[in-house]
This record gives structure tokens, sequence and C-alpha cells, in this order.
């Protein structure tokens, strides 16, 4: 024990790697039970980005059109992207080949969200460090590193941006925090660096330059205004702003849309109290009080009318639909079905709270207390970031995702003030306790002397023997069995909510595991035995995925810029046959792929979402698709006998069906028996005249249908008149077919 | 020249169908009058009121050019029929917007019958609930959809007027008379706020409380925290009454709802653990002997310990196979 410092690092450093380790095998559930795969629907476009960017270079990466998307429109992917995610795992995957490491690219992609999530911890335990104290630090990185709200965004597969987004979140949070503090200049641009590579990889930057002015304002209003942040602020907005124009999809949006105003205008605000502070200092106080308040209401109007101005000019774009429905809660739904219907933009109940942070959820209000007790600076944005953060978590299920680092840091915060009282050792020889009160020290003078903060050190050294020795291990004891129950909890969250890849199912029955690998049965046989140029046709869900494991043309998916073509395409699905056939000669669609979960009892299927489709073509097409058509006189929606005859004769009623009534799956159901709905489906034994099925997976999950050509010439019912007759009449005929299909 | 000749041709077909149709002279001004009475009335007000003998002379017999759109309804106190008042709301936005507008012609007529002003028009149509928005088609009998589905699609004035339009190809562009509620109830706390600052001029220490601060901080993330959103977007039931025992529920049975008052409860339990948290913490800083301070730091621990395995338990009932509890099942 020579060099308790010496200790205090490697101990920092030893916990900090086992919370790296802890953070990345808990995320490996779905590599080990599955297989090194990328899950669900969106990471496999940004596996395709990547895989054609490694493959192409960076600047064919930018310039890709990618004809092979939203047929025949085609989608601009450099300019339509956030490219940081790409960029990330395409450069690990370039160091490592002048390592001469080979290493696929799909493995970087698959692993990069566990890697980023130990950093992420990092960044966690330095804001935290700058916040509280380092011991509180070492609690959130911790608890960043199993908790579910975060894991859920980070498994193994998962190559979504959110991987990275959230540690280029905590680590431009801890930057500006760090800017705040000392006003330097080096640190603001740190900071605008950081919030640079945060642009390029997320969205949800808007919640950052957000904030920050936010923080900035708050403190002006409490007369917090310094140097420093004078210097912080201008510093960070000026080169962010540069810089967040550099990505070709954010372009000119941070001067042009009203997300982005409180930023400039904040900037605004601050320059004008800075220049008030500075005319201050020499005139007399009767001359500035004049001077203050005409510049503030000159200032005030200025800038109100120019925002309105160019509001009205149209140079500033209103509120786009996702963020305005975040302020006025019932917008998407009325207005936007395509939003509404995306689960991850419902409303958060207590239990996924619950689910996703467990004790910390208890807790981290406790963090903002104190931090509110004990104010300064940069514990103002903490409280302000934790109030805003939960408010959105509470509209969006999705944005749980921003709540949980400041959740982890409040609630260590919490957990570190308790064992900081009742784990210290209160015999008083130990020189230990000397260098702990050092620090503590050190922290006491971070604090305002304003408030209850002196009382603190006041009483602190009196009396020494306060609490029995036992009463402190009864309470570390109960703190501890917390912990690790939370810990439990995590670790089975981890495992049985956010580990399926969901292109693999499992189904668990007494012969053991049983792997339901249709998904990608099916769209290894759209690469293998299609026309490299053939199109696909299916719900939007599964664009990214045909695309990625199929490599096909399809007409939608998940990337939903275009609303019309999305409807045309519900609309396709929810016509009869022949209306159906007439969309799909104008698509030029070759193959039509549907979901059927009936045959294992999958609830996700396309009959199920059915009713989304109908919704999105009614909002295109009221006159010919009519949502009330497919529901029986009572209000239900039913596929059984007693079901409405526009459902029981629609093509994806038809397309999913499709000789269903001939399998009997179960000796004790009637065949047809959909397992899925629980009932025997109405319409059984039909034939397919414009299409023709082509495949069906091992389990029926994945079921694609051949759309027929035209038939060479119109087909003759029997001929009951006079040969010659007809005759006459056929050129007539064939000729308008040959219009038709030109 | 031209148009004037259409005109004219226009005028001279128009002449042929009024020889044509004189031969049904009888019929004819029974329809003129009918006409004629419904748009007397309706010049008075939006939504007519019918009582049977009404409803049988103008919307059930034949002679027809205009379709009827009929509420029917049970308005009087006694009924105690709450949906009923605001479906009426409704209703009578979308009559007035219709009244209002430049297409209003006579060839649709928004009316309605009270349950107590025309029981037997309920028993013809063998209606037993209230309300009920039906159409009456100019011509023919009325169809599966020519009775609105409000269960499935809600009242709202919107929705009456799709319904309209898909039933009549009459477009009504709904206007709602401007809610000012909102607006004034927000002033109205603006101006209190700013006289409470203005009165207290002289002492605004309460601003630099920082106890006010951190209990209002607290209050915001309590409520987003035990899914008041969910609630406010949702507008789920206080508590649910189990029809046959008559038992009250206040935990929802599934995680993905919520009853308010379950929400009410675990921002109660949030709010305990919290408290009991602080208490323990600040139990060291106290003043006074150290037994007191040791009471209150077990008293601490115990409300930590005790409501958050309440919490637990809670989420135990609703979160079907979660295998873990603390203290209590």
């Amino acid at each position: 024990m020579g060099n308790p410092g010496g200790w205090k690092s490697l101990l920092t450093f030893f916990i900090l790697a086992l919370a790296w380790l802890a953070g990345f095998s808990s995320r490996l559930f779905a590599v080990i039970r599955f297989e090194s795969i990328i899950h669900e629907f969106d990471p496999w476009f940004n596996y395709r980005a990547t895989h054609h960017m490694v493959t192409h270079g960076f600047y064919n990466f930018l310039n890709w059109f990618d004809d092979r998307a939203w047929y025949p429109l085609g989608r601009i992917v450099g300019g339509t992207v956030y490219p940081g995610l790409m960029v990330t795992s395409g450069t690990i995957h370039a160091i490592l080949n002048t390592l001469n490491i080979p290493i696929h690219i799909r493995d970087i992609c698959v692993f990069l969200a566990p890697v980023f999530s130990g950093l992420t911890s990092l960044a966690v335990y330095f804001f935290t460090k700058e916040i509280w104290s380092a011991g509180a630090g070492l609690f959130a990185a911790c608890f960043i590193a199993i908790v579910p709200g975060y894991i859920s965004r980070s498994v193994a597969g998962s190559y979504d941006n959110e991987g990275i987004a959230i540690f280029a979140l905590m680590f431009t949070y801890f930057l500006w925090i760090k800017a705040v503090k000392t006003g330097q200049i080096f640190w603001g641009i740190c900071t605008a660096l950081s919030y640079f590579y945060m642009v390029s990889a997320w969205g949800g930057y808007v919640f950052i330059i957000n904030l920050i002015p936010l923080h900035v304002f708050v403190l002006l209003l409490m007369g917090r205004y310094s140097k420093r942040i004078f210097t912080a602020y201008t510093s960070f907005f000026i080169v962010g702003l540069i810089l967040s124009m550099q990505i070709p999809f954010v372009g000119f949006q941070p001067i042009r849309t009203s997300e982005h105003m409180a930023a400039a205008g904040v900037f605004a605000l601050l320059n004008a109290y800075s220049a008030l502070k500075y005319v201050q200092s020499f005139v007399t106080k009767a001359e500035f009080r004049y001077i203050f308040i005409m510049s503030v209401g000159i200032a005030a109007s200025v800038v109100f009318l120019t925002v309105v101005g160019l509001t009205w000019a149209g140079y500033i774009a209103p509120w786009s639909g996702r963020f305005y429905s975040l302020w006025d809660t019932g917008y998407a739904k009325i207005h936007i079905p395509i939003i509404a219907s995306v689960s991850e933009h419902q409303p958060t109940t207590w239990v996924s709270f619950f689910f996703d942070l467990h004790i910390l959820i208890c807790a981290f209000p406790v963090g903002v207390w104190y931090c509110i007790k004990y104010v300064n600076d940069e514990r103002v944005f903490v409280v302000l970031y934790a109030i805003f953060a939960s408010y959105f978590a509470g509209v969006m299920v999705r944005l749980m995702l921003t709540l949980t680092p400041i959740v982890c840091v409040l609630a260590a915060i919490a957990f570190s003030k308790t064992m900081e009282i009742y784990l210290k050792d209160d015999s008083p020889k130990t020189n230990h306790r000397t260098s702990e009160k050092d620090q503590e020290n050190k922290n006491e003078r971070l604090y305002d002397k304003v408030g209850k903060a002196k009382k603190i050190s006041d009483n602190k050294p009196k009396d020494d023997d306060t609490l029995g020795i036992n009463i402190k291990s009864v309470i570390v004891i109960a703190m501890l069995m917390m912990l690790m129950l939370f810990a439990v909890h995590c670790t089975w969250v981890t495992s049985s909510a956010y580990s399926s890849p969901s292109i693999v199912l499992a189904t668990y029955g007494h012969g053991g595991r049983n792997i339901l690998d249709d998904f990608r049965e099916a769209y290894f046989w759209l690469r293998h035995n299609t026309h490299d140029k053939a199109r696909i046709m299916s719900w939007w869900d599964y664009g990214y995925q045909i695309a990625g494991m199929g490599n096909k043309t399809t007409l939608v998916d998940n990337n939903t810029w275009n609303n019309s073509h999305i409807a045309l395409v519900g609309k396709a699905m929810s016509s009869n046959e022949s209306a159906a056939y007439a969309i799909m000669r104008e698509l030029d669609v070759n193959y039509v792929l549907v979901i059927f979960g009936g045959v294992i009892g999958y609830s996700g299927d396309d009959i199920n979402k059915f009713l989304w489709m109908v919704r999105i073509a009614e909002g295109e097409h009221p006159k010919d698709i009519r949502e009330s058509d497919y529901f029986t006189p009572q209000g239900e929606f039913r596929v059984d006998a007693a079901g409405s005859q526009t459902l029981l004769n629609c093509l994806m009623y038809k397309l999913s069906y499709y000789r269903f009534g001939q399998l009997q799956l179960d000796a004790r159901t009637p065949p047809g028996f959909d397992r899925t709905r629980g009932v025997e489906i109405g319409n059984k034994n039909y034939e397919l005249t414009h299409l023709e099925e082509a495949y069906t997976s091992e389990h029926w999950l994945v079921r694609i249908f051949r759309v027929k050509d035209l038939t060479n010439r119109q087909e003759i019912l029997k001929p009951k008149k006079p040969i010659k007759k007809s005759y006459k009449k056929k050129p007539k005929k064939v000729s308008c077919e040959y219009r038709k299909c030109h | 020249m031209a148009t004037a000749s259409q005109l004219f041709s226009a005028f001279l077909l128009l002449l042929c169908f009024t020889v044509s149709e004189s031969g049904y002279k009888k019929k004819e001004d029974s329809l003129g009058d009918k006409v004629s009475q419904l748009t007397e009335w309706n010049n008075k007000k939006s939504v007519i009121r019918l009582t049977g003998d009404k409803f049988r002379e103008l919307v059930k017999t034949p002679p027809k050019n205009y379709s009827v759109i009929v509420m029917l309804t049970a308005l009087q106190a006694k009924r105690q029929c709450s949906v009923c008042k605001q479906a009426n709301e409704e209703y009578i936005i979308v009559a007035n917007s219709w009244r209002y507008s430049q297409q209003f012609s006579n060839k649709l007529f928004f009316t309605m019958v009270d349950y107590d002003e025309g029981p037997e028009v309920f028993q013809s149509l063998k209606i037993n609930t209230a309300p009920v928005f039906m159409h009456f088609p100019a011509k023919g009998k009325a169809k599966k959809g020519d009775t609105m589905d409000i269960h499935r699609v809600g009242f709202s004035a919107e929705n009456v007027a799709k319904w309209v339009q898909e039933r009549t190809d009459i477009q009504i562009r709904v206007f709602r008379p401007p809610n000012y509620s909102g607006t004034l109830a927000l002033a109205l706390l603006f101006s209190l706020i700013g006289g409470l600052l203005y009165l207290k001029r002289n002492n605004l220490e309460f601003l630099y409380n920082k106890t006010c601060w951190g209990i209002g901080a607290l209050a915001v993330i309590f409520a987003m925290t035990s899914g008041q959103m969910w609630n406010h977007i949702r507008g789920p039931p206080l508590m649910h009454r189990n029809p046959q025992s008559g038992q009250m529920h206040y935990i929802h049975g599934s995680s993905q709802g919520q009853f308010i008052m379950e929400t009410y409860i675990v921002m109660l339990l949030n709010t305990a653990v919290v408290v009991g948290f602080i208490i323990m913490n600040e139990a060291h800083n106290m003043k006074g002997d150290s037994r007191k301070k040791r009471i209150l730091a077990l008293v601490g621990l115990g409300c930590v310990a005790i409501f958050f395995s309440l919490l637990l338990s809670v989420f135990r009932s609703k979160y079907q196979g979660y295998p873990y509890s603390f203290l209590f099942k």
C-alpha cells in the first residue's frame, strides 16, 4: 500500500475492463444460440450498404444510386443515409486488413455494437466523473454495460445506428461538460468534432443540438453566465454547425428547419448578453438600465420577426412529422398512419420502464434530487437531460434509449452516495481515510457555496461513531442484494427478450430445440432461382431482407420515404385478384412474397398486419379501398366463413391461404385450420388465375408466387356460334390486348 | 354562340322532363311539399327533430329525392346516456358544417329522433341501443353500410362526415368552432404566475429554494415513468370491474395495458422508494443523537426494500413468467 493513487487507478482500470467484458459477453446470447448473423430488418440494409462501401470504395458509396429498391423509382442511397455506421465498420475492416488480420465484413458488423457498448461505458464513466465523483462513475459504467434499455439496441447482430450513436451521444456530452468546466476552446472544438460523428451516425443528434442550447439558456436565466460558457458554446456552435452540414443527408437542414433554430437563437442571445455585459462595465447604472431595456426589446422583436418571416417565406421548414408528434401526441395517429403503424412509436407503459431499467428507475430520481440540492453549472445539464429524456421516453418507446444513459448516471450517483456514507470505515486511525477525505474535500470545492452544501462540510468531521457498524453493514448488504437482483434481472431480460435474431426462429418442444429457418431458405431460393432483375412485391417490412439476402429488386422497403408507392402495394394486396393483376402489370412485378404464419402459429405474419395495408391504401385511394369492407357487419376482422367477402377474396388472403384448405395439420382440427388465429379458414378451394405458386418454405412461413405473363391471346370460351363469326371478332380483341400491354 | 346553344338545348331537355313527368303530378306534389317543409325547418335549425309520425312520413315513405341522415338517440337526462351527449355535439358540428357550406342543397338532411319522442321508430328499426347513425338513401332500401359502425370508427365529426361522403358522395368539410379553452387556461396560468411573482417581488427567495425545484422536477419524472403519457394518449379506464363477481381490478392483467389507478399506485411506490433512499442518505447528516440517526437510517432502508419489492411483485403479476421476486412474492 505504498502508493494509494496507483492502487486506485489500477482498480479503476480493472473495474472498467470488467464492465466492458461483462457488457460484451451479455450481448452474445444470439450469437451463441444461433450463429453470427445480422438481425431483423434495418440492420440488413446497413449491412448491405457497408458491404457495398467496402467493395466499391467510399466515393462510390456516396454516389450510390440503388436501382434495386423502390422499383421503378430507385433510391439515392448516398444522400439519404447516415454514413457514420458504415464508415466506422469500414475503417475497422481496413485497419484489421492492413494488420494482416483477414476478417469478413459481416463479422465486424455483427460485433460492432457489443464492442461499442464498452466504449459507451467508458464515456459514461468520464461523464459521471465530471458530474459527481469517480466512484459514481464506476457505478454508472457498470450499470450502462448491462442495462436492458441499452442492450435492446446493441446485441450482437443488431447492426444499427443506435449501437454507435449512444456512445457518440454520451461522449459529446462528456466533452461539453468538460468545455463548460474549463472554458477552453480546445474542449469546445472537441465537442463539435464528437458532435460531427454523432450527426453522421444517427438522426437523434437533434437531441444534442437542442439540449445543449437549452442548458446554456437555463444557465443564463439562473444568472450563471460566465466567460467559460460563452467560449464553450460559441466555439461548439460555430464549428458544429459547419461540420454537421457536411453530411449529405443533413445538408442545409441545420439552417433551414425549425428543429435547429433553438441553437441559433441561443447563440444570438448569448452574444447579445455578453455584449451587454461588456457595455455595462463602462456606463452608469441608469444608462445601462435604459440600454438594457431598449436592446432586449429590439433584439427579441427582430429575432421573432425574422423567424416568422422566414418560416412564412418557406426558408425555414416547419417541424417534421416525427418531431411534431412528440409534442402533439395525437397528431401522428390522425395524419400519418405510417408512423402510427410502427410499434416503436407507441407511448410507453410503466411496465416497459420497469422492464428496461428495473431498480434504476426507482433510484434515479434520488440522483436528480441531489443534483438539484448541490447544484452547479454542469449538474443543471444533468437535471435538464433527465427531465426531457423522461418526457420523450414517455411519448415514444424507442426513445427509452436516450433516457437510459442518464438514468444510469443518476442512479449511480444515488448508489454511490449511499455507499460512500455506509461503507466508510469510521475507526479513526488509518491513513486510508485521510486520502478519501482529501478527495471529498476536492469535491466539496466544486459545489457552490450556497445553501446546504456548507452545512455538510460543517458537521461532517464532528462525532465519529454516528451509526453503528451493524446498521451500516445491514444497509450495505441490502443494497448489494438489490444490485445483484438488478444484475440477474438484466441477464434474464437480455436472454429472453432481446436476443432473438427474428429471421431465425426457434421453438422449444419435448424433442429439444427446433430451428425454423424459413426466411433464409426462401430468400436464398429467390437469390438462386429467379432472374437477376426479377422484381419482388412484398409488404415494406421485408424489403431490406429481400434486397440483403435475396439480392433482388424490391418495390417498397423499410425506408418508408414514399407513402403513395407503399399505398399502391397495399392496394394491390387488398384488391381482388384481377384488379391486383392490373396493378402488378403496371409495376412490372414478377414475384409476390407473403409471410404466412398459420401453419406454425407465428403471429407477426401478413394477415395480422393486413389492416395496416388496407388503412394505408385507403389513405391514398379512398375510392377503391374501404376499411369497412374488410370487417363483418358486427365490426370484426375474421378470416373464417363468417368473414367479409371482400377479405376472403382479396389477393393477400388468396396468396396466404392458397392450398391451405387441403392441409390437415392435426387429427383434432379440420383441414385448413389456421393456428395463429385459431379458426378454420372461410375460403378453401380456389385456384389462382393470374398467379402461380413458385415456392413455399418448409413451414409455409414464406410463400412466393410468380405473376404469370399475359396470355398469348384471349381464351375463346366454347365456340357455340359458327366459326366464321368468331373469326371476325378475334383480331379486334387481340389488338386490344396488344395495346394494353404496351 | 356555342354556350348559348348549349344552354338552349339544356333548357329543352329540362322542358322534356317536366312534360314527361307531369303524369306523376300527385306524387310530385307530395314530394315538393316534403322537400319544402324539410327545407323550411332546416333554415331554422341545422338538425331537424322528428317525431314518430314525421319520421314515417318524411323518411320512410317512398317518393323521395333526398337522402336523410338520422341520429337515433336518447338525450333526456333520465336516460343517463353520456355518450349520446358527446355524439350529439359532434353530430351538430357536422350538420352545421353542411348547413353553412357552399354546396348546401336540399339533397341531404340531418335529422334526429329522440327515444322519448318516438319510441316506435326504435321498435320499427329493431334498435335497442343509442346512439345510432343511419342513412336513408334517396332511392332503394338501406344497405349494410348505411348504419354507421361507431364501435369501430367512433363518432367524431370527421368520421361522421367521412361516412356521409361514403354513403351519399356529398363532401362535407367539417368546420369546428375553434376551442379557446386551452389557450385561455394557459393565459390564466401565466397571468397567475406573473401576478404571484409581482406580489412577491420584494421577496423572491422562494425562486432560489432548491427543495421547490427538486420536488417539481421529481414530479415530472414520476409522472412520466409511471406511464401518465400512455394514459393521456390511450385513455384507459380508471379501473376494471369484473362483471361476474363484481370485484374491482386495479391492476391490468397484461403487460401491454394499464389502468389509471394502477399508474397512481406505481407512482406512489416509486415516490416511496425515492423518499426512503433520501431518508437513508440524510440520516447521516441529521442533527441529534446517534439513536435517532440509526432509527432514521433503518426506516429509510425499510422504505426502499419494502416498497421496491412491492413494485416488483406488481410487475410480476403483470408480466407472466417473470421468475424473480424480493422479500415477498
